[in-house]
């Protein structure tokens, strides 16, 4: 597996159009993220189930952080783009 | 032979931590937020360190991935290792974020020999700017991670094969996954090489609902540890052959402190019992 399928692993857990483009057709929406054949093999064999409730516990935890940082730190970040915005 | 119990080190659990010392053995740190970034504040974690056993636990590295590790993030942990002078520091067998994309929580990666060898590298790496290797923490997934070849118990003993890191050993995340995934954890507990266990993670969680009506359990370090992950951390005192630190990880719905007291007594019980069971054996 390659960076780029990590990185395709990565944005269906917390894109939500991308992971409702996806569910709908695995195999355009792969082929179209530059994966391989064999890439887009297995991400058509997702479990989707747990794709779901990986997904919904990722935007549980993007929210309670969000809501965990003080709005001038957010301020800030946002303003200096800070690479230490996790 | 001492085996050591502790818990996670939040703010809002200082004051009765550093109040109930003789029945706290050490302190598990997250570092990022705010030790990572701020020298005052690592400060601080070296007085506290000095006057209790302090580990540092990452969560931000991403090692278990194809992607090299960022050198700036390995050099904010290996300032801090400095500073602070913990006793070991550790981090999850998982990814974080992709090109262009940061995860909110760890991901468990691909099982395959790519992601073996690249975890590998970004180890030593980790090692080599550190001035140690970190313990490895296997990681609880609600998805089966996409792409996987081999199951968790091959791809975790194939790493450890590859590395000279040692485990920290998640029994909730190993009961969590084995909830999900239909495989008995006691089984996969008893295929890990037994001397490269060092620390002990224990924590609860809940259960979740697809829209499927499908049900998998969630390790959300908001409730109190299940009674079989007590039985694991048994079966660990008769496999263990030295000493474990065991950490209680709590990060929300915080029960008064005497409760947590109590867990971590129970966690010690448990631990006495297996060490009798080795005794014996």
């Amino acid at each position: 597996m390659s960076p780029a399928f990590e990185t395709f692993v990565a944005r269906l857990y917390v894109d939500e159009k991308l992971r409702q483009a996806f569910l709908a057709d695995a195999a355009a929406v792969a082929e179209g993220a530059g994966l391989t054949a064999d890439e887009i093999r297995a991400v058509e064999r997702i479990d989707r189930t747990g794709l779901e409730l990986a997904a919904r516990v990722f935007e549980q935890k993007r929210r309670h952080r969000a809501e965990s940082i003080p709005p001038a730190v957010r301020w800030w970040r946002r303003v200096t783009g800070s690479r230490r915005a996790r | 032979m001492t085996d050591r119990v502790g818990l996670t080190w939040h703010p809002q659990l200082a004051a009765a931590i550093l109040a109930s010392r003789e029945r706290i053995d050490l302190v598990e740190v997250i570092p990022e937020g705010v030790f990572l970034e701020s020298r005052r504040a690592q400060r601080a974690l070296r007085t506290l360190a000095r006057e209790v056993p302090v580990s540092i636990h990452g969560v931000s590295l991403g090692l278990a991935s194809t992607r090299p590790v960022d050198d700036w993030r390995l050099d904010q942990f290996a300032r801090l290792v400095d500073c602070v002078r913990p006793e070991c520091w550790s981090e999850h067998l998982a990814f974080v974020r992709g090109e262009g994309v940061e995860l909110p929580h760890l991901a468990a990666p691909a099982r395959t020999a790519t992601t073996i060898d690249a975890t590998a590298v970004n180890l030593a790496r980790a090692a080599r700017a550190v001035g140690a290797f970190p313990l490895v923490e296997n990681v609880a997934t609600l998805i089966d991670p996409p792409g996987s070849e081999v199951s968790e118990q091959v791809w975790l003993n194939q790493l450890l094969a590859t590395t000279s890191a040692d485990v920290l050993l998640d029994l909730h995340n190993l009961y969590a996954n084995g909830v999900n995934f239909g495989f008995d954890p006691a089984e996969v507990l008893r295929a890990i090489p037994a001397d490269r266990i060092r620390v002990i993670h224990l924590a609860g969680g809940t259960t979740v609902q697809a829209s499927t009506g499908e049900q998998r359990w969630l390790d959300d370090h908001r409730h109190d540890v299940p009674d079989p992950v007590y039985a694991l951390l048994e079966d660990v005192g008769e496999l263990v052959p030295h000493p474990v630190d065991v950490v209680l990880e709590r990060d929300g719905a915080f029960p008064p402190f005497a409760e947590l007291l109590v867990q971590l007594d129970r966690a010690r019980a448990a631990l006495r019992a297996g060490r009798a069971r080795r005794a014996s054996s």
